[in-house]
């Protein structure tokens, strides 16, 4: 990794070490961590090499590695597929329209943008599946959206959405957008107006100050959006039972139906977690090291 | 920067588990301040795990009220969620509500104790019908709560013929107006009775047999949801489905008469969810003392009217109104071929991967 090619790295690199107190402050943080976050994926990962108990639950006996042929299994394989296909268009939906808010959030008026960023998150005041179920009442056949649309004479019958494809994507993209527009936020407030004053008096045009200037300056946001948005939309299923229909399944409801359905197979869920908690070390890894790479070359 | 790095990694994982958790309502603890000022005559707490949606609150209040023991009601969606948050002992339940198979599986496991049936007087109010069952002959582990049905729910404003069988719930024409239950051994076993097979003789070869019948199925259903099929019928997005009677009930009574509920010819599945206290119960008189008054015709009928599946208290039959009677879903009328789940042991898991491996197929 090169370092120190511009001040952004420099002053993250000679960050300095914590000090006692400051070691003490991140005590509770570690302890939660390894309590609620390392301890469960340790227990995960044991449980994916041990064998189905009859009622749930693990027997101790041998260890295998049969679970994990189960996830090599072309049934699974293609609905882990389907999956990340679902939270790759979720995450880009999500960034090309999060982007231009966060945006112009980020360069508002200081008395505005307190104002628009609490509208980005009010949603957050109602709970999540009340409004995925609101979508149902929008979406369905005799819904918001097509009575709207049939008023206004643009259709002449209903328009199937819910219980489609695209319903899931619209609840998807909803429930994660704000989750993308607050992390580009912070780094479009960050951004130095001057930079890109430069960059339009060098010569740039109004595109190339946005690919070569801000679009780096705001890469951090950008790759912090990307996790938060592609991850947890992975492992969702709510939205997919309620707006989907349950047609298909995501990587989500099978997980849930070992442990909490007829299967009754925890070890293979557990294989399933596991190996989906190791795919989000692969998209980390990978958005981590595009973004070193491009604050080297910034 | 490095040393941040793994800070950074767990609050993403922390992140990822929690929207993965959002997926599901906790039920709220009742508050301690809900029980009577005064401490509690007697009885202390009970803890009960029971389905959500199936058992009314005004039904628990007035059993505090009487008896001065407060109820903590926690809710499960599944029978597998029951036994797993159960086997876990992470709470020591007093009173659970299984299913019939999974009264069989939790009597053959030892995690069931005997009733004392001296405690329960009102026993004698179930219907000789609920005893000599398979899973539970002598009522020794369990007391029946509710009975249902699978049947077919239809629109009889969209679907003009009658629909008597799965074969003609599942055709052609029916494509993308079907909803049917979000659940592996339900959808497989319709399958296997469409084919003259017994539910439960789920073998290798019979998967084998169910899996065309399967494939020619899912690709025409619109909708799989076991919490509310109803909504979809309601709000008109499909005009079939295959669902609980208790949903069906509900579909009659609100559905201003236009919904017709029927059991399939080939044989219909028959649930009888059953109260039963779990072996580390803490408080049995109280456990005790709460399965008596539910069997209560008084009380009973109060259930009835809120969760209209069949009501196994014949006592409490007698105080229903003569519409709740005449409602073909909780009461179906004939004597139809009805079939009780035993438990699956090992091939629960064949039967789940077949419907998840069908369902894949089917869709796009």
């Amino acid at each position: 990794m090169r370092q120190g090619a511009t001040g952004f790295t420099a002053a993250a690199g000679t960050q300095r070490a914590p000090g006692r107190v400051g070691t003490l402050l991140l005590a509770p943080l570690v302890a939660w961590a390894l309590l609620f976050v390392v301890a469960p994926a340790a227990i995960m990962l044991v449980y994916s090499f041990l064998e189905r108990g009859t009622l749930g639950g693990v027997l101790w006996e041998r260890a295998t590695l049969e679970n994990y042929a189960g996830v090599g299994n072309p049934v699974y394989l293609r609905i882990v597929l389907r999956s990340i296909l679902y939270a790759g268009i979720t995450t880009a939906l999500c960034l090309a329209a999060g982007y231009p808010v966060a945006y112009l959030i980020g360069r508002a008026n200081l008395r505005y943008r307190n104002l628009l960023l609490m509208a980005v998150m009010i949603p957050f005041w109602t709970s999540f599946l009340i409004r995925t179920y609101a979508w149902v009442t929008i979406l369905k056949s005799q819904g918001f959206l097509n009575s709207s649309l049939l008023a206004l004479g643009l259709i002449d019958q209903p328009f199937e959405m819910l219980y489609t494809p695209g319903a899931v994507i619209v609840g998807l993209v909803y429930t994660f957008l704000p989750f993308m527009i607050l992390p580009i936020f912070t780094s479009v407030e960050k951004l130095d107006g001057a930079l890109i004053e430069a960059a339009l008096d060098l010569g740039a045009g109004p595109l190339r100050a946005f690919s070569r200037v801000i679009v780096p300056l705001t890469s951090p946001g950008i790759s912090a959006g990307v996790l938060l948005v592609f991850v947890p939309a992975l492992g969702i299923y709510a939205v997919n039972d309620i707006l989907g229909g349950g047609r298909v399944d995501m990587i989500g409801n099978i997980i849930e139906n070992q442990i909490k359905g007829n299967a009754r197979n925890w070890p293979f869920g557990a294989a399933l977690g596991t190996a989906l908690l190791f795919s989000f070390a692969v998209a980390y890894y990978y958005v981590n090291r595009r973004q070193r790479v491009a604050e080297g070359r910034a | 920067m490095r040393r941040f790095e793994w800070m950074r990694w767990m609050a993403v994982a922390a992140f990822a588990a929690l929207a993965a958790c959002g997926g599901e309502e906790k039920p709220a603890a009742p508050a301690e301040g809900a029980a009577s000022p005064a401490e509690p005559p007697a009885g202390g707490e009970l803890n009960l795990f029971a389905w959500s949606e199936y058992l009314p609150q005004g039904v628990i209040d007035e059993f505090t009220a009487e008896s001065g023991i407060v109820v903590n009601y926690e809710q499960y969606a599944s029978n597998e969620e029951m036994l797993a948050k159960l086997t876990s002992g992470a709470v020591a339940y007093d009173l659970v509500q299984p299913s019939e198979y999974t009264v069989e599986a939790m009597v053959k496991e030892g995690l069931l104790l005997p009733l004392d049936k001296t405690k329960l007087l009102n026993l004698k109010n179930i219907g000789q019908e609920y005893y000599g069952r398979a899973h539970d002959p002598e009522l020794t582990y369990s007391v029946p709560y509710m009975q249902g049905t699978v049947g077919i729910v239809a629109n009889t404003e969209k679907i003009k013929q009658p629909v008597t069988s799965y074969a003609e719930v599942f055709q052609a024409k029916h494509e993308g107006r079907i909803v049917v239950l979000d659940d592996s051994r339900e959808v497989v076993g319709w399958a296997l009775a469409s084919l003259g097979l017994d539910a439960n003789d789920v073998t290798p070869e019979n998967l084998e047999k169910a899996k065309p019948v399967l494939a020619k199925w899912l690709p025409l259903v619109k909708v799989y949801d076991s919490d509310s099929p109803k909504t979809a019928l309601l709000n008109g997005d499909v005009d079939l489905g295959v669902v609980w009677s208790g949903e069906g009930a509900i579909l009659i009574n609100e559905g201003g008469g236009k919904f017709s509920y029927t059991l399939p010819s080939d044989g219909a599945h028959m649930f009888i969810d059953s109260l039963a206290i779990p072996k580390g119960a803490q408080n049995l008189a109280a456990a005790h003392q709460f399965i008596d008054y539910l069997l209560r015709p008084e009380v009973s009928v109060k259930i009835s009217a809120d969760f209209p599946y069949t009501n196994p208290n014949v006592e409490a039959r007698k105080l229903l109104s003569e519409a709740e009677r005449a409602n073909a879903a909780s009461y179906p009328p004939g004597s139809p071929k009805l079939t009780t789940f035993k438990d699956l042991g090992a091939a629960a898991a064949d039967v789940d991967k077949l419907f998840t491996d069908m369902k894949a197929q089917s869709g796009s």
